[in-house]
């Protein structure tokens, strides 16, 4: 059996229907395959923080334009979204995280990000019912928000398909065919053939499996991160709120129905596929966020889940066309894919049509070297 | 849950992808039977041949405080949050 498609998109995470639906939009034909459901993968384990304070130039444009995007989401794609413009609260507990994020603040604004540094007292404005014990002050960004990851990549892949072009889920792909160093074709677990011109690597943190699949090496490594989300309660307060300690969190209230949700990175990491959830993060999460905010300790926890980053080296996406002519990649968000989602995709689309992106993502392109890293992970 | 399933989302895990089914209050123990036999009814994929979530802690829903181990009673009583109902 066999199909065809301008390009065929391998994987239904947000990275892979966002770029499916803005290829579409310039008039391609896009099929997306994906092995399980959309959002099997970190996309439906994900969060939903948005944000655009980060350290790296590149990073800051993308995620303003992101961010952009997502005010004008719902419209665009006919669903709500639900993007909701809650802020994110950087804390600063030392001199030295203070720096950083003041260094940070410094490179945002000049891309004219809404940023400032807030003193203790304005922290606690901001967000009432924190605990200000040891705090010197944080990083704030009115700006920044969150949004549906499921509603977002839904509505994405709904515009395909209205567009003309398709998801087939339950779709494993397990070749990726070149003649010479041109790809022409994927083909599935089931032996169907899907002919293209161009091919998108946008299999999350599996990406290195797909790339090996014409021979392109794609340094991606999966990290395992923890969530819990607890009762719906009332509104308490409006940004997400990150901690950066050894034994810091990071979590947000959700604005429509009022449930918390937070994860916090593990010190030392755990690599590796495996999605298991821990009865050290269930009690060691808990304690994190009793401890910043009080007033939460009888918020009942409903749910902990797992679900993995995908990493790059140096924490910055892994993007553009490969050795392989026609056969792109999308993927090492390390953390980041939701909220890159709009911007890289429209970008990424930009990239593949027009061989050029309007904001030109050359610090992203999988071949650069890896040389400073994030310092806003 | 009709429109979804409609939609193409035939297993349980899909349809909770969708419309968060499952992950409320009872997480999935009372409800998901009821939606596994709507899946039924709407694909004829028979309710026992359907896959599970995969269930996660807690059992049941636990007090962050109580999870946290938190000994400060003071700090753990006053000003609490109201739940919403
Ligand atoms: C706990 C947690 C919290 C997070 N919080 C945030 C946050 O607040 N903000 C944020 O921006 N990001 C957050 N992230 C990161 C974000 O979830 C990911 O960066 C993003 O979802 C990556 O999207 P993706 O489309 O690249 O990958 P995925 O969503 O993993 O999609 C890849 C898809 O490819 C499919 N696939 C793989 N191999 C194949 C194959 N051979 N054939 C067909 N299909 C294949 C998989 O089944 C999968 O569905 C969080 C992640 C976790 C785990
Ligand atoms: S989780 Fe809401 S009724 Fe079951």
């Amino acid at each position: 059996m066999r199909s065809t498609a301008d390009v065929v998109v391998i994987g239904a995470g947000v990275i892979g229907a966002a770029t499916g639906y803005y290829l579409a939009k310039r008039g391609l034909k896009v099929l997306v395959l994906e092995r399980d459901f959309p959002c099997s993968g970190s996309t439906g384990r994900c969060i939903g923080g948005i944000r655009a304070q980060f350290s790296h130039d590149l990073t800051i444009r993308v995620m303003m334009e992101s961010v952009r995007m997502f005010r004008g989401l719902s419209d665009e794609l006919g669903e709500d979204v639900e993007w909701y413009s809650g802020g994110y609260l950087f804390l600063a507990f030392d001199e030295k995280r203070k720096q950083a994020f003041s260094d940070a603040i410094a490179i945002q604004m000049r891309y004219g990000l809404d940023v400032r540094f807030v003193l203790p007292d304005e922290c606690e404005k901001i967000a009432p019912g924190l605990d200000p014990t040891g705090l010197i002050g944080g990083a704030y960004c009115p700006t920044d928000g969150q949004a549906n990851p499921f509603k977002v990549t839904y509505g994405y892949l709904e515009g395909i398909k209205r567009m003309g072009g398709g998801l087939v889920a339950g779709c494993e792909v397990k070749q990726v065919n070149r003649v010479g160093d041109k790809v022409v074709s994927v083909t599935d677990a089931k032996g169907h053939d899907y002919a293209c011109n161009m091919v998108l690597n946008a299999a999350g943190c599996w990406a290195d499996e797909v790339g090996a699949m014409a021979g392109v090496k794609v340094p991606v490594t999966a990290d395992r991160h923890e969530s819990l989300v607890t009762e719906a309660v009332e509104r308490v307060f409006n940004p997400m709120l990150v901690d950066y300690r050894s034994d810091g969190c990071y979590f947000v209230q959700h604005s429509g129905t009022g449930h918390f949700i937070g994860c916090y990175t593990p010190v030392p990491l755990v690599p590796g596929h495996d999605v298991e959830v821990t009865e050290e993060f269930i009690t060691e999460m808990p304690r994190r966020m009793v401890r910043l905010v009080p007033k939460l300790a009888g918020v009942k926890v409903l749910r902990q889940w797992a679900g993995s980053y995908e990493m790059s080296p140096d924490g910055n996406p892994l993007c553009g066309e490969t050795s392989v002519r026609g056969f792109y990649v999308s993927s090492g968000m390390s953390g980041h894919g939701f909220m890159f989602g709009p911007a890289l995709g429209r970008l990424m689309a930009e990239q593949m049509v027009d061989g050029r992106a309007s904001i030109p993502l050359d610090e992203f392109f999988l071949s650069r070297s890896f040389g400073k890293a994030e310092a806003m992970k | 849950m009709r429109r979804v399933i409609r939609m193409g989302y035939h297993s349980l895990e899909a349809v909770k992808r969708v419309l968060r089914t499952g992950m409320g209050h009872c997480q999935g123990r009372g409800c998901l039977r009821l939606i596994a036999r709507l899946i039924q009814e709407e694909t004829g994929i028979p309710a026992s041949e359907q896959k599970l979530p995969r269930p996660r802690p807690p059992l049941k829903p636990l007090p962050l405080g109580l999870l946290g181990a938190f000994e400060d009673e003071e700090r753990s009583s006053k000003d609490q949050v109201r739940i919403n109902g």
